[in-house]
């Protein structure tokens, strides 16, 4: 029975430890998304010129960046957006976001393009650093809740 | 319709105020009161306490982001030529600083003012003047002359109607510049103008006269707002193709008409065989006077 329960005390923590690491991946796959998103506009631009509702249905993606494109067609009816439900962005994160929302789709083609690169610099930042954080904070998390599952178990025994 | 683009509150203030059905224009101004003009008057846009309902920058802004769909770069070919077309044919004039990249209009920005003018399909309103137009099932070229917003629009669309309601399957190309007669909207025209029509949009009538004759054969060409001296070249083409012509130009009457410098020309080649005067006397349409090719009146109201 106790070691039945040790089992389920590493399997906990791993879960636990997992999630925590997907938060990272998470907000790396948002901000790659969004780089493709805005990199597929700009294409949208140079040829199709599809208006912005058009092109955000035709958009495909998952998770967090779903729950932004839900929020952006919501903004384009209501004027009113809502970013709270996108858990991996803080509010200096959202307040950017807001900024490419409010400003996408305001001028003709050759400012819209210009103001998209300017918005490219800034999602390249943060995917880098998105990704750095990744690499670096995942295995180390597992890594640690590994060793503290272990050690807890040795204490226990 | 202009529900989905105007403020509740101003929406609401006009419903109150003015049947839809009614309402020919909505201007508005920068820090100016809301004009709603109404069979040829103007009113003041008044809120539920009486007060003058004024425009302001940000309003009318954000007009024109809804107009265009959020995405003003799609609509930019429009809005350098001024206007926007929304669904059900309704126009909006804008005006605003132009912005030139070598002497090329990029776009228009910083918007003054915009003028949102609603069409009214009025069926049967060029029925007086059809016989004149069109004699044993042969369409003569035809002139429509009358002032701005005297429905020289509506009454040339009504003819496009008229004639397939007359059974004349004359193939029609339409030469729409401004998209003014057939108010298409997603390849959709916002009107009934029966089976015949072949439409061009948004494009300069040399080259809607130009690529129509060569491509879709066309019997009549329909087309609103001729520049005499800009579009005369087309015009000849046109008529000495075999092609006969339908078109509208500004003008008070014959006599304003007669002191365009290409007008001698018209008159001696004899282009036309119809010149149909329009006014605003008892409303817009109103049909004033037909002349024929030599400018005899053949129809007297």
């Amino acid at each position: 029975m106790k070691w039945v329960l040790i089992t389920i005390l590493i399997f906990v923590i791993m879960l636990i430890a997992y999630a925590v690491s997907e938060q990272y991946k998470d907000r790396y796959d948002f901000y790659n998304n969004l780089k493709l998103f805005l990199n597929q506009f700009k294409i949208n631009l140079s040829f199709r010129q599809e208006k912005i509702t058009e092109f955000l249905n035709k958009t495909t993606c998952k998770k967090q960046f779903k729950i932004f494109i839900e929020e952006y067609k919501k903004f384009l009816q209501t004027n009113e957006l809502n970013l709270d439900k996108i858990k991996v962005l803080d509010d200096a994160d959202k307040k950017e976001l807001v900024d490419i929302v409010t400003n996408l789709g305001k001028h003709d083609t050759k400012s819209e393009l210009e103001q998209l690169n300017g918005f490219l610099l800034i999602i390249e930042n943060k995917l880098q650093l998105a990704n750095e954080n990744k690499n670096k904070m995942c295995p180390m998390i597992i890594k640690l809740s590994l060793l503290f599952a272990i050690g807890l178990a040795i204490i226990l025994v | 319709m202009l529900k989905d683009y105007l403020p509740r509150d101003i929406y609401n203030a006009i419903i109150k105020s003015f049947s839809f059905n009614d309402i020919t224009e909505v201007r508005m101004r920068v820090n100016e009161n809301i004009i709603i003009v109404v069979k040829n008057k103007k009113y003041y846009l008044k809120d539920e306490n009486g007060a003058f309902i004024k425009a302001n920058n940000l309003l009318i802004e954000n007009f024109i982001t809804k107009a265009s769909e959020n995405s003003i770069y799609a609509y930019n070919d429009n809005i350098v030529n001024g206007f926007i077309t929304l669904p059900k044919g309704i126009r909006v004039g804008i005006c605003g600083s132009i912005v030139t990249n070598e002497d090329k209009i990029v776009t228009i920005k910083d918007f003054q003012a915009i003028n949102i003018r609603i069409p009214h399909f009025i069926k049967n309103c060029c029925l007086m003047a059809y016989d004149y137009m069109v004699k044993d099932g042969e369409i003569l070229n035809t002139l429509v002359i009358s002032p701005p917003g005297s429905g020289k629009t509506t009454f040339i669309r009504d003819f496009v109607y008229q004639l397939y309601a007359h059974n004349n399957s004359k193939n029609v190309l339409i030469a729409d510049e401004r998209n003014e007669i057939c108010s298409i909207n997603s390849g959709e025209p916002a009107i009934e103008l029966g089976g015949f029509c072949d439409i061009y949009t948004n494009c300069s009538k040399k080259f809607a006269f130009k690529n129509g004759i060569r491509s879709m054969r066309p019997d009549v060409i329909v087309t609103d707002e001729i520049d005499l001296e800009r579009d005369l070249e087309s015009l000849i083409e046109a008529i000495n193709s075999g092609v006969n012509v339908v078109a509208t130009i500004h003008a008070k009457n014959l006599n304003q008409l007669k002191k365009k410098p290409t007008f001698d020309k018209i008159l001696d080649e004899k282009f036309f065989s119809r010149f149909i005067v329009l006014s605003s006397d008892e409303g817009p349409g109103t049909l004033s006077n037909i002349y024929d090719e030599k400018l005899n009146c053949i129809y007297c109201r």
